[in-house]
């Protein structure tokens, strides 16, 4: 793949943190366009890797070649909400908008009555949707996400997915990570399978889940 | 002089609205609320700013101000004395024994209290907020200004404990201002005075007011408390 037909390309990234390997010589190309999740037990790295993707963690080696940290943002599994109220945190990622265009972004997030609530007051999955119509609005060209629905209930969960199947149709480039496999069927283009620190494997989602090339990978996809 | 009627002559001289007692308490709160007001103009946007850079010997800088923090009062008005007084290196502004001299001592005395309670408040919520901050790609500046807002109820409490400070200090004030009667002359200076004259009737009624105003100071304190609970928006 060239970085003609690839939004974001890493090469050989590597993070030692001390003496402890944590992710080792990763090379990713990820589709523009498209959702890309990223699979792996717990420490495999997943998060790691979209921390230093996004350029929130300088990796000790390797390049990565992707837009401008100005039209990237994510949304953090425990979503960072300000001491401030919900119409004031979306102001605040997200400045510049009409009335009219907060009020609509709430309204598709089924928000709209918690304008005035205290960010931190919401439940867990308003403040997921909260903070993940504050990154849409902004409308990036890469949206991260770290487990946007981990432990939500179903409604939240369509909800969410619906508003990442949307963002992806409208041309945003979806890299996030999740545990659910079933979430990753549904929703993926792209699988990198992670495991101890590194890449085992970068397929389409289809070809990943019907034939697996590495062994880690078949070993994950029998135990989820 | 009993304690019961001192306690009653002090109640008069309250109630009856004495020129010279409330001439006193305006200039206390005057100088006190000025100083305050200038060392957070400074102490609170230098608290977030050690919160939120990492640079070359802020270790350094932030063990000079926790140092200058238990400094003692008195020393910080000789230090103030030493630069205003004639042959001092700033005697030609002709400040000392003025309320300036005193706001001067007092501002030096709450700057490095209100930097290291803001830091360590900063320090708490920067420490939440940086990966946004970071994935927002904020400029310093913009950092600042939001951990000043949303810190901004926590930031009245530092005020009002910084207000409590500087209106009960006695030492540097009397050193700069000379406790000049109807010139420099403020609560904490006129109690050590009257008190010492065996005037315990005016030095109760002034310690009175400063009871009240701490009163007032912890009451807010605890009010503002309560709501930023409710609201969830404790720092």
């Amino acid at each position: 793949m060239s970085r003609r037909t690839s939004c974001l390309i890493a090469n050989g990234l590597s993070i030692t943190r001390e003496g402890r390997v944590l992710l080792k010589d990763v090379s990713v190309e990820i589709k523009p366009a498209a959702i890309t999740l990223i699979l792996g037990h717990n420490g495999a790295g997943k998060t790691l890797l979209m921390r230093a993707l996004h350029g929130l963690i300088p990796p000790d080696e390797g390049t990565i070649h992707s837009p401008p940290a100005s039209r990237q943002r994510m949304v953090f599994q425990k979503p960072i909400m300000l001491r401030r109220t919900a119409l004031q945190y979306f102001k605040f990622v997200c400045p510049g908008l009409r009335i009219s265009d907060q009020h609509s972004w709430f309204d598709s997030a089924q928000l709209i009555s918690q304008l005035d609530t205290p960010a931190r007051r919401l439940s867990g999955g308003e403040q997921q949707k909260l903070a993940l119509i504050g990154a849409l609005a902004a409308q990036p060209k890469i949206l991260f996400l770290d487990e946007p629905a981990a432990s939500l209930d179903v409604e939240a969960t369509m909800l969410i997915e619906s508003l990442i199947a949307k963002a992806c149709d409208a041309g945003t480039t979806i890299i996030m990570t999740s545990h659910n496999r079933a979430q990753a069927a549904r929703l993926a283009d792209q699988i990198i399978f992670m495991d101890h620190g590194s890449v085992k494997e970068q397929s389409d989602a289809k070809t990943f889940f019907q034939a697996p090339q590495s062994e880690a990978a078949r070993h994950y996809l029998a135990f989820t | 002089m009993d304690l019961l009627s001192s306690f009653h002559l002090a109640a008069s001289l309250l109630l009856s609205g004495d020129a010279d007692l409330y001439e006193i308490i305006f200039l206390s709160l005057r100088v006190s609320l000025t100083s305050v007001s200038l060392a957070l103009c400074i102490g609170l946007p230098l608290g977030a700013f050690l919160s939120s850079v990492i640079f070359p010997g802020r270790v350094a800088v932030i063990v000079s101000i926790n140092t200058l923090l238990s400094m003692p009062p008195v020393v910080i008005g000789l230090l103030v004395y030493m630069l205003i007084s004639r042959a001092g290196p700033l005697g030609f502004l002709d400040l000392l024994y003025s309320p300036t001299a005193m706001i001067i001592a007092q501002f030096l005395l709450i700057v490095p209290l209100s930097t290291a309670l803001s830091r360590q408040l900063f320090e708490h919520l920067h420490h939440e907020y940086d990966p946004l901050f970071s994935s927002l790609q904020l400029s310093l500046w913009r950092r600042i200004i939001a951990l000043l807002i949303d810190a901004k109820l926590s930031l009245v409490t530092i005020g009002l404990v910084s207000f409590g400070r500087a209106i009960s200090e006695v030492g540097a004030v009397i050193l700069v201002g000379g406790n000049i009667k109807h010139a420099t002359r403020v609560m904490t200076s006129a109690i050590a005075l009257e008190t010492s004259r065996g005037e315990l009737a005016f030095a109760l009624a002034l310690g009175i007011v400063l009871l009240i105003i701490a009163l007032g100071v912890n009451l807010f304190s605890a009010a503002l408390r309560a709501r930023m609970d409710r609201a969830d928006i404790n720092v």
